[in-house]
C-alpha cells in the first residue's frame, strides 16, 4: 500500500501550515492504513484517534520492553549538563537507586499528536511511564530511552533547555513533554516541498520527522510515498 | 481603560500609563507553610507580601524558604522543591500570580462602573485579600505540576515558549524571538522575572511591530469557568486565531449589513461573542458574563490589539478570565 499524493487531490490551504479539517482527513487515512497494516508491520504500536474537547488527537502508544540500561551507562554524561541536572532531580528518590542497577525496564509511552491552535501545524505531546513505578520519569530518562543517540546533541542543543519541553497536556491538563513547533512550518516546507502533497503525507512525513527523534518510529514502508518515488524517479 | 470612550484612537502616551499601572500592580499574599511539614503544625506564622501581579510565584521560594527553615520538618528541602496550593488547589507556576487569583480567588473583579454589577455579596462574605496561599516543600504534586528545577531553567523555557507563541500569533513567524540576541532573549525573562518595566520595554520594543503595523493575530487566551462539580485541576482554555480586524465578510453575516465592505476593529466583545456566543450573546454589553483582566472587568469595547500592546502579561499574551454574573 503507497501513499497517494498525485495532483489529482487538492493543494493544502494553508501549507506549510494545515487546517483542522485536513488534520482530520490526515489522522483518518492514517488510521485507515494502521487498520490495514498488520501486527507484524505495527510491531508495537497501537492507534486510536478521538475528537475531544479540545479538538481531535491521534494517540499512538509505544511498548518498550527490556530497556537496557547496561547500554545507556556506557556512554559517558559527565560532558552533559542538561542529562546532569535531569538526573539530579532523581537522586533524592529511594527507588530510583534501587531500580538503576536492574537490568532492563518495560516503558509504556503515550504519543499524543493534536493540531497546535497557535502554529496551526501538528504538535508532539508524550509521557512515558515504566510499567513497574507509579511516578512519571523526567527529561533524563526521555534522552535516555526515546532519543536515538544520533539525534540526542542536535536536540539537547536548541532553546533554553533543548527541543523537548516540559509543560501541561491541553486536554487533561497534567505534565506532558512536548516537541515545541515553532520551526516546524519551515521543516515542513523544506522537506515537502510543495503544497501538493496530501494531508496524509504531511502528516507521515511530520511524524517521520519529529517521532524519529522521540522513539516513534513507523515502519519503513509508512514513509514510501508515491511522490518521494516520484521525486527519486525524476 | 475608559470603558465610555471607545472611538478616540489612544495616544501613546496614554497606552503607556496603563501599562506602568499594570506593572505596578500588585496582589497582598498571606503565605502559610503546608502545617504536615511545619513542626508547629498551624501555628507558623505567615509569610505577607505585595507580590506585584505580573510576577510568577516560584520567584518567592528562596526567601519562603529561608523564612520557614526552622520551622520545616524536612530542612533539607530545597527552594525549588516548593510549590503553593490555594484551597488545596495546586497552583500552576508558569501562571502569573495575578492571573491565579483571577482564576482562583473568587474576586469580583473592579470596574469603572462603580457597585452597579456587585452588590454586597462579597463585601461580608470571605475577603478575598490578602490572599491565603500554602506553600509546601515536599509531595510534589506530579500528577499536576511540572517540576521545577535549581537552575530555573524549566521556568525560563516555559517563559520563552509562550513568548515565542504570542511572536507567532503576531507576525505569523517566530522570527521576531529567533533573531532576539541571546543577551536580549536572557534579558526579556530577567525582565518579566524581576517586573522590570524598563529593561521589559527595551527588548519588547524590537519584538512588537510598531504601532502603525497592525497585528496578524492577536495572543489572547480565554480561560472559562469550571462547572463547580467539576473535581478537574484542568482548566478550559479557548485559544483560536484572533485578527485585530473584523473582515468585510464577516461583518456582513451579521447585523453590521450596512458596514459591509469596511472592516470593523475587533474588540474584546467582539471577539468574545465569536468564540464563545452562548455566554456572550452581546458583542457590546456582557449578559451572562464578563471578560476580566489583571483584576479589573475589560470594557467589552476595547480593541484587542490595542489591549495587548498596553496590558499584556510579560510574555506578550493577554489572558482574559471569564466570569459568570449574578
Amino acid at each position: 500500500m503507497e501513499l497517494s499524493t498525485s495532483s489529482q487531490h487538492p493543494a493544502l490551504a494553508i501549507f506549510p501550515l494545515l487546517t483542522d479539517k485536513e488534520f482530520d482527513s490526515a489522522c483518518n487515512q492514517f488510521l485507515d492504513r494502521v487498520h490495514v497494516a498488520n501486527e507484524s508491520l505495527m510491531g508495537r504500536l497501537t492507534c486510536q484517534y478521538a475528537q475531544r474537547a479540545i479538538g481531535p488527537i491521534l494517540r499512538i502508544t509505544r511498548r518498550i520492553s527490556h530497556v537496557s540500561i547496561p547500554a545507556y551507562n556506557s556512554q559517558s554524561s559527565a560532558d552533559d549538563p542538561i542529562r546532569e541536572r535531569y538526573t539530579e532531580a532523581y537522586e533524592d528518590d529511594p527507588e530510583a537507586l534501587i531500580r538503576t542497577p536492574e537490568p532492563s525496564v518495560s516503558l509504556h509511552v503515550v504519543y499524543d499528536v493534536l493540531l497546535s491552535p497557535t502554529y496551526q501545524v501538528p504538535v508532539l505531546y508524550f509521557n512515558l511511564q515504566p510499567t513497574d513505578h507509579p511516578g512519571p520519569l523526567g527529561i533524563d530518562a526521555v534522552y535516555r530511552y526515546l532519543v536515538p543517540s544520533q539525534y540526542r546533541e542536535e536536540l539537547q542543543s536548541v532553546g533554553v533547555m533543548g527541543g523537548i519541553s516540559l509543560g501541561y497536556h491541553p486536554e487533561s491538563g497534567t505534565p506532558a513533554f512536548f516537541v515545541h513547533p515553532c520551526n516546524t512550518a519551515d521543516v515542513m516546507r523544506q522537506i515537502a516541498g510543495h503544497r501538493r502533497v496530501t494531508p496524509e503525507t504531511y502528516l507521515i512525513i511530520w511524524l517521520g520527522l519529529v517521532g524519529n527523534r522521540l522513539g516513534l518510529q513507523l515502519p519503513r514502508n509508512f514513509f514510501a510515498t508515491d511522490e518521494m518515488r516520484g521525486n527519486s524517479r525524476s | 481603560m475608559d470603558p465610555q470612550a471607545p472611538s478616540p484612537p489612544p495616544s501613546s502616551s496614554s497606552l503607556s500609563s496603563i501599562q506602568k499601572a499594570v506593572w505596578d500592580g500588585k496582589l497582598p499574599l498571606h503565605i502559610t507553610l503546608a502545617p504536615s511539614e511545619s513542626r508547629t503544625f498551624d501555628q507558623t506564622d505567615p509569610y505577607l507580601i505585595a507580590h506585584p501581579r505580573l510576577a510568577y510565584l516560584p520567584s518567592l521560594l528562596p526567601r519562603l524558604r529561608d523564612f520557614f527553615a526552622s520551622a520545616l520538618i524536612h530542612p533539607t528541602s530545597r527552594p525549588h522543591e516548593g510549590w503553593f496550593s490555594f484551597e488545596g488547589v495546586p497552583l500552576k507556576w508558569h501562571y502569573p500570580v495575578g492571573l491565579l487569583y483571577d482564576l482562583y480567588a473568587g474576586a469580583d473583579p473592579a470596574s469603572r462602573g462603580g457597585g452597579g454589577g456587585s452588590p454586597s455579596a462579597t463585601a461580608e462574605d470571605a475577603d478575598p485579600l490578602p490572599w491565603r496561599l500554602t506553600v509546601h516543600f515536599s509531595d510534589w504534586p506530579d500528577e499536576e505540576l511540572v517540576r521545577l528545577d535549581a537552575d530555573g531553567m524549566v521556568m525560563h523555557d516555559a517563559f520563552i515558549n509562550s513568548v515565542k507563541e504570542a511572536d507567532f500569533l503576531r507576525n505569523g513567524t517566530a522570527k521576531g524571538i529567533m533573531a532576539l540576541s541571546k543577551e536580549d532573549s536572557a534579558g526579556l525573562w530577567t525582565a518579566v522575572r524581576d517586573v522590570d518595566l524598563p529593561s521589559f520595554q527595551r527588548i519588547s520594543n524590537i519584538l512588537l511591530p510598531p504601532p502603525n503595523q497592525p497585528f496578524r493575530n492577536v495572543p489572547v487566551r480565554f480561560f472559562l469557568p469550571l462547572p463547580p462539580d467539576s473535581d478537574s485541576p484542568s482548566l478550559k482554555v479557548v485559544q483560536s486565531p484572533i485578527p485585530p480586524m473584523i473582515a468585510p465578510i464577516a461583518a456582513s453575516q451579521s447585523m453590521m449589513a450596512a458596514a459591509r465592505g469596511t472592516p470593523q476593529i475587533q474588540t474584546i466583545g467582539s471577539a468574545l461573542h465569536a468564540l464563545l456566543p452562548n455566554l456572550f450573546p452581546s458583542r457590546r454589553t456582557p449578559v451572562l458574563a464578563k471578560p476580566v483582566l489583571h483584576g479589573a472587568a475589560v470594557p467589552m469595547a476595547a480593541p484587542v490589539e490595542e489591549l495587548v500592546r498596553c496590558s499584556a502579561y510579560g510574555d506578550g499574551w493577554v489572558y482574559v478570565v471569564v466570569r459568570m454574573m449574578g
